[in-house]
């Protein structure tokens, strides 16, 4: 009794403490320090709303922010539009290569995330593939996709599909299939079918999913650097340069606040905006 | 070439998979307001029928009538029926309202209609306190009562059951087999009830349609199939019996059985050759027990059990040669004694003789 008492505790106790050292810890840290100042690459210790108030009016961060937004809305939904016929073109007529077809999605993760950035820049750059192969053709080559925000949305999608694809697929093969003829008897169509059974019940796996895309895109600095050109600076790029280049760390604390801030308000939404009840979810496991 | 009384025609209908023929020219004729069971044991093509039925499934081979409308090619949807099927599938991100109310909504009904319809159905299935619940808060009988529902609130043309109470306990199941029968009758639409269930398709149907090896094997009034079976696959599957080998005598009026001494009669219907080997099939409760010192003709056996089950006794009996037969007799105060010898024997009558290998020869 009282070992097993122990190891209950010892079983809760450990991730606890993981996450108060490494999560709780860091986030009160940058909390603090986002009500500070950073003059001349030092730390001063006056409390101060300084650094909201400039997030609040000044332009470039405004900017910044609103385009991350959009991106970030933009890349989720366009990634659950493409994931969710591929998740179920897998799960459907995938037969016994499911697996392998789920395992392939994950290969891209093998190589690492600036690895395949640079292999991007490659493709879409001024010399890439696309634009050298228009070029030889003796077409004009694609500004658009050239250091821009469209290229830093073409990397999002590319970078978070798999991750996208995955939730779906993992939401729809737990789906019970026969829900689908059980609608059909019922004198549903396909699109019935779809939009009374189908969807619903796989809604929170599908929101799981455009999570999993909202949140980094949201704070993305890489992809932006990357790809993003002169008008592509994200916010979580600007984010970085705070402290990096500009060493105004209390400034990038209270970006790093306020997009912390952002993404919880939105899972907040998400999680309940949505009666799990209606997505078929009972908390008991498929029956 | 369609009779007036059939509202439903399956005519020659086959479905294949590859090679593998789950269903190999089956007819059937449903007339309206007729409970009809299709029997026969898992994989031998039952549910393809149904699934051919409702349009979940296009037959190889075959038209599929409903109401002297050509329906095979029509999606399900489109075809008015409704079903029930054995996991029940009722939705789970809806109420029971929510569920019961989904058919009337697919076919796009006024909201006054709607509810309507709901209120009934749920007061025909008792389900009128229940109706703000979910799926998941509802016993396994309830659920039941709700797929039931759905099944029938927007008036289908013929209901079809999927061994629909298969998940259920024996005692709800034998509640649930009076009810459905009730709604059959007071719907008057026709019911097809899947099942491999014999006890379930005795009980409820007006005709038995026994399916083995995706082929129509009988089709008949339940109590003549199960009173007169005319192949041996029908007598071993349809209620409980026992089988014997025997062989014509000379006489060509007599069988006597090859393992056991007793010959009986060849019933005057029966034309067999002197010499045939013959499969002999008694229910179990046809057979007649005597005490051996009674004397006469019979299966020398003696007494190893009795079985309780409710108003009958099950003997069960060891022959001399060492198989086991039930004999099921009406409770009596005063049972057989266990280890008393007996003697086996029934009338001629009440017995189904098949030639040997009679079942083979068909396939």
């Amino acid at each position: 009794m009282q070992d097993a008492n122990l190891q209950r505790r010892l079983i809760l106790n450990i991730p606890t403490a993981f996450l108060l050292l490494f999560f709780v810890l860091p986030l009160t840290a940058l909390v603090v320090l986002s009500f500070w100042q950073t003059e001349n690459y030092k730390i001063v210790h006056d409390w101060t709303l300084m650094n909201y108030t400039t997030l609040a009016t000044e332009g470039a961060y405004i900017t910044f922010f609103l385009r991350s937004l959009v991106m970030a809305v933009g890349v989720s939904v366009t990634l659950v539009a493409l994931a969710w016929p591929i998740a179920y073109f897998i799960v459907r007529y995938g037969g016994r290569y499911r697996i392998i077809f789920s395992l392939l999605l994950v290969i891209p993760f093998l190589s690492g995330e600036v690895l395949r950035l640079i292999a991007l820049q490659g493709m879409l750059g001024p010399a890439g593939l696309v634009n050298g192969a228009l070029i030889r053709m003796g077409a004009a080559p694609l500004r658009m996709i050239m250091y821009s925000n469209a290229a830093s949305f073409i990397a999002f999608i590319y970078l978070y599909l798999p991750l996208v694809v995955t939730t779906v697929y993992l939401s729809l093969i737990n789906f019970d299939f026969r829900l689908a003829h059980a609608a059909s008897a019922c004198g549903a169509n396909r699109f019935r079918i779809f939009t009374e059974v189908v969807w619903p019940l796989n809604l929170s796996g599908t929101i799981v999913g455009f999570m999993l895309a909202f949140i980094p895109t949201l704070s993305a600095s890489l992809v932006p650097r990357f790809l993003g050109g002169p008008n592509g600076t994200l916010y979580g790029m600007s984010m970085a340069q705070q402290f990096g280049e500009s060493g105004t760390w209390a400034l990038g604390a209270a970006m790093g606040v306020v997009l912390f801030l952002f993404s919880a308000v939105a899972l907040a939404i998400l999680s309940y905006g949505v009666d799990l009840r209606r997505t078929g979810f009972t908390g008991l496991g498929r029956q | 070439m369609s009779n007036a009384s059939s509202y439903i025609r399956i005519d020659n209908v086959s479905r294949r998979y590859g090679a593998f023929k789950a269903l190999d020219d089956v007819s059937l004729d449903i007339s309206k307001e007729e409970f009809i069971a299709i029997l026969g044991p898992s994989g031998s093509g039952k549910s393809t029928l149904l699934r051919l039925i409702a349009g979940l499934d296009r037959p190889t081979e075959g038209r599929i009538h409903f109401e002297g409308k050509d329906v095979t090619e029509l999606a399900p949807h489109k075809r008015g029926i409704g079903m029930v099927f054995q996991e029940f599938l009722l939705f789970p991100h809806r109420t029971v309202r929510e569920n019961l109310a989904f058919p009337l909504r697919m076919r796009n009904e006024a909201k006054g209609e709607i509810e309507e319809r709901v209120e009934w159905v749920a007061g025909i299935l008792s389900l009128s306190t229940m109706l703000d619940r979910y799926p998941s808060q509802l016993s396994g009988g309830q659920q039941q009562r709700v797929a039931l529902g759905r099944g029938l609130v927007a008036r289908p043309t013929l209901l079809l059951l999927d061994e629909p109470l298969a998940n259920l306990d024996r005692e709800l199941r034998q509640e649930m087999e009076i009810e459905i029968r009730r709604y059959q009758k007071q719907l008057g639409i026709p019911f097809i009830y899947v099942t491999h269930n014999q006890e379930e398709a005795l009980s409820m149907s007006d005709r038995i349609a026994v399916i083995n090896n995706g082929r129509l094997e009988a089709l008949g009034e339940r109590q003549a199939i199960y009173d007169h079976p005319q192949t041996p696959f029908v007598a071993r599957f349809v209620g409980k019996s026992s089988k014997f080998q025997g062989v014509v005598e000379p006489d060509g009026a007599t069988v006597r059985l090859t393992r056991h001494d007793y010959e009986f009669a060849l019933p005057s219907d029966k034309t067999f050759k002197p010499g045939d080997a013959v499969e002999i099939f008694v229910k179990n409760e046809r057979f007649d027990i005597t005490p051996k010192q009674h004397g006469g003709a019979g299966i020398p056996s003696k007494v190893v059990d009795v079985v309780l089950r409710g108003p009958f006794l099950e003997y069960v009996l060891e022959t001399d040669r060492g198989d086991t037969v039930i004999a099921v007799k009406p409770k009596r105060n005063d049972p057989i004694p266990l280890q008393e010898r007996v003697l086996l024997s029934w009338n001629p009558a009440d017995c189904h003789i098949f030639k040997d290998g009679a079942d083979d020869a068909r396939r």
